[in-house]
């Protein structure tokens, strides 16, 4: 006790040391990571901060710094040499440091309607993309969480297994499919139907990007459609409203929240989608990620891409953000 | 059974065998799989009733009320309300409603659009939908709540929520599983005084329900279901009072039973020989079974007398055996004491707490006395 009383007296700062030293010392006795565990703990970094540092450093490695060096090769120059861009940071034989940002690659994006348009047309492809898998994920996603226990599970299984091929050999796939002596027009034209000219137009690109997105809508819907309550549809049922009734006033209702998680998981990445319409796209399906490719390789013009990329990010993830808390509230109220 | 006074204008239909039941239930089995839940239950229900079913968990009774409502399909039987077969009717056709055991309350809706969600399936004017909703919401003391989301609710105002939607159709037929169970003692009895004012309008209620008390004070009749089963139909009283098996007997309120040997078979009495009472009990009526017969004799816990002195057993119908106080437990209103006979038998006894702080009570480890008259008790054969 009269150890306790003189780091007391001893102040707060000491208290805390020695309080750390003791779990420390406690810990040793059991742990060979005690050691670590004190001196971090001796740092300031307890237990929640070893939880949450490894993705944090992750992120920042793997994330904001390339993001922040995307956002500075925007605001820069496009040169030929190596690298093919101007360093914003010069510093003159002076000694002076110089920081140049040209805002001429935003101002040029404004100028040439070749990237409005494919901006423009890719979120009109990712949204009816959106749609028809919501069309096509919902009855799924449903059926599969009003199965049995053992039929759910197989179903689940089904529609993770195509993750377990090649996304690009899956793509090609339906190349074989589509194409005008394809698999499709060939079973046509047993009945003199056809041929259709399926590859390389718009149709193809919605297939792709549908079929190749499905289980990210279907997933979401089925996680939420499985936790709704049974006895609310019994009593919509004993209040009088018929099977589409009670599907119209409460279980689409209660699946809002699975359909925006859905519908953003496939609408988010099928704008920047670049694999999908170069392979099934025709010559005119525009895309901004193809845009980005051609600015990128085709032109090696990188500060233009980048501010592509940059003004991309900006124009959709800002409304999703909006939209996502909006949501929220909602939720919460 | 007993004579009982008749009221002179008998409200009570299930005693006049003439009348046309509300709901007929005839021969309803139901499996799932292998599992039979219900079994060969045949029911009638009249009009203004409120009947309760009462019944351990798995003892059927919710699955009966989900065959009503028309959430489950019958293996066999059938289900008539109103005069109507129910066979093949969907649960939006049924007039009937239910309130279910978890309220079922549609979460993204208000309070109002709960309530109003049954009347606007009915394509009812809004004028007419307001007025009724308004009048429920006054029915269920929640004016001002409209708004509200059910997770903005307590238990209680949830639970009062669900029935003013159950009740929002005027159903002819109510049926309400476990309604009282989520709330706390006070909102209880206040909610069972409710329902019972409700119930004296035109409304046939048909409750599930597994808290004998909430049976007792509420039904106008009780069906006691086991196993899938109908064990006994009957007013409370004659549940309590003349329970027709061991079963019923110790499911509804707490119950001394002892097995014992008929040894004395007359019109008027019978005399039972048993081992576990340690004395001859004298039943003061005539029962039907025969001479060395097993059967058993229920005796409540009130209907037992203590008493430190021998009591004067010159009248025939004297039951009398001895034992020693084990525990004594006070309720306040009445104190409950724990006797170990001497046959080595424990049996309950309550007595009320008529004086208060009794100096003279009866305590710890007393020899005592226990009588009780011969109409005490039931004699079950089953």
């Amino acid at each position: 006790m009269g150890e306790l009383e003189r780091q007391r007296r001893l102040g707060a700062d000491l208290v805390t040391l020695s309080t750390a030293e003791l779990v420390g010392a406690e810990a040793r006795r059991w742990r060979p990571w005690g050691f670590f565990r004190t001196r971090l703990e001796m740092l300031g970094i307890g237990g929640r901060w070893v939880v949450i540092l490894p993705p944090l450093l992750w992120l920042i490695v793997f994330f904001l710094i390339p993001l922040a060096v995307v956002i500075g090769i925007s605001f820069s120059e496009s040169v030929v040499g190596q690298p093919p861009y101007l360093p914003l940071l010069t510093i003159s034989s002076a000694g002076d440091v110089q920081l140049t940002l040209h805002l001429s690659n935003f101002v040029f994006l404004t100028q040439d309607h070749l990237y409005f348009d494919a901006w423009f047309s890719s979120l009109k492809i990712a949204a009816i993309s959106t749609v028809f898998a919501l069309l096509v994920g919902y009855p799924m996603a449903y059926f599969i969480a009003r199965s049995s226990d053992r039929v759910r599970n197989i179903l689940l299984m089904l529609v993770i297994l195509p993750f377990w091929s090649s996304f690009l050999l899956r793509v090609y796939a339906w190349i074989g499919f589509l194409k005008n002596n394809g698999v499709i027009n060939n079973f046509l034209g047993l009945f003199h139907i056809g041929p259709f000219t399926m590859l390389q137009t718009d149709f193809a690109v919605y297939v792709g990007i549908v079929y190749t997105y499905l289980p990210f809508m279907i997933l979401p819907l089925y996680t939420n459609l499985v936790k709704l309550d049974e006895t609310l549809l019994e009593a919509s049922a004993d209040l009088g409203a018929r099977p589409i009734r009670t599907f119209l006033s409460v279980t689409l209702p209660l699946s809002v929240p699975g359909i925006v998680a859905g519908s953003m998981l496939v609408f988010i990445p099928a704008i920047g989608e670049y694999v999908i319409p170069t392979l099934l796209g025709g010559p005119s399906t525009l895309m901004i990620g193809r845009v980005l490719w051609d600015e990128f390789f085709a032109n090696r013009d990188w500060p233009l891409a980048s501010s592509v990329a940059i003004a991309m990010l900006v124009i959709v993830v800002a409304p999703l953000m909006l939209l996502q808390r909006a949501q929220n509230a909602v939720v919460e109220r | 059974m007993l004579d009982k006074p008749e009221i002179a204008a008998d409200t009570r239909p299930w005693r006049d065998p003439d009348a046309t039941p509300f709901v007929k239930i005839r021969n309803v089995t139901k499996k799932f799989g292998d599992v039979v839940a219900v079994s060969n239950v045949s029911l009638d229900i009249y009009k203004g009733e409120l009947f309760c079913l009462l019944g351990g968990s798995g003892s059927g009774k919710s699955t009966l009320l989900r065959m009503l409502a028309g959430f489950e399909d019958l293996t066999a039987g059938s289900i008539e309300i109103d005069g109507q077969d129910m066979a093949g009717v969907p649960p939006y056709r049924r007039p009937v409603n239910m309130m279910f055991q978890s309220y079922a309350l549609f979460p993204h809706m208000t309070v109002w659009a709960n309530i109003a969600y049954g009347l606007k399936r009915d394509h009812l004017p809004k004028p007419e939908i307001e007025a009724r909703v308004a009048e429920l919401l006054h029915l269920v003391k929640l004016e001002g709540y409209e708004a509200r989301k059910p997770n903005q609710l307590s238990g209680g105002q949830r639970q009062r929520v669900a029935l003013a939607r159950a009740l929002a159709k005027r159903p002819k037929l109510l049926l309400l599983d476990e309604p009282l169970g989520a709330l706390d003692k006070k909102l209880r009895e206040e909610t069972q005084f409710e329902l019972v004012k409700i119930q004296e309008t035109t409304v046939t209620f048909i409750v599930v329900t597994h808290d004998q008390e909430e049976a007792m004070s509420l039904s106008t009749r009780i069906g006691v279901m086991n196993q899938g089963e109908i064990a006994m139909i009957g007013e409370p009283p004659d549940i309590y009072e003349f329970p027709n098996s061991r079963f019923v007997a110790g499911f509804i309120g707490s119950v001394n039973m002892f097995e014992g040997v008929v040894t004395e078979d007359e019109d008027d009495h019978i005399r039972v020989r048993s081992g576990e009472a340690g004395c001859d009990i004298y039943v003061s009526h005539g029962v039907d079974c025969a001479p060395d017969q097993i059967l058993w004799w229920a005796v409540r816990p009130e209907k037992i007398t203590l008493t430190r002195e021998k009591p004067d057993d010159d009248y025939p119908g004297a039951n009398l055996t001895h034992g020693v106080v084990e525990d004594v437990v006070y309720l306040g209103d009445m104190s409950v004491f724990q006797v170990l006979l001497d046959s080595g038998t424990r049996i309950r006894v309550t007595k009320a707490n008529s004086l208060r702080g009794d100096p003279n009570a009866i305590s710890w480890d007393e020899p005592v006395w226990a009588s009780w008259s011969g109409n005490a008790g039931s004699v079950l054969t089953s």
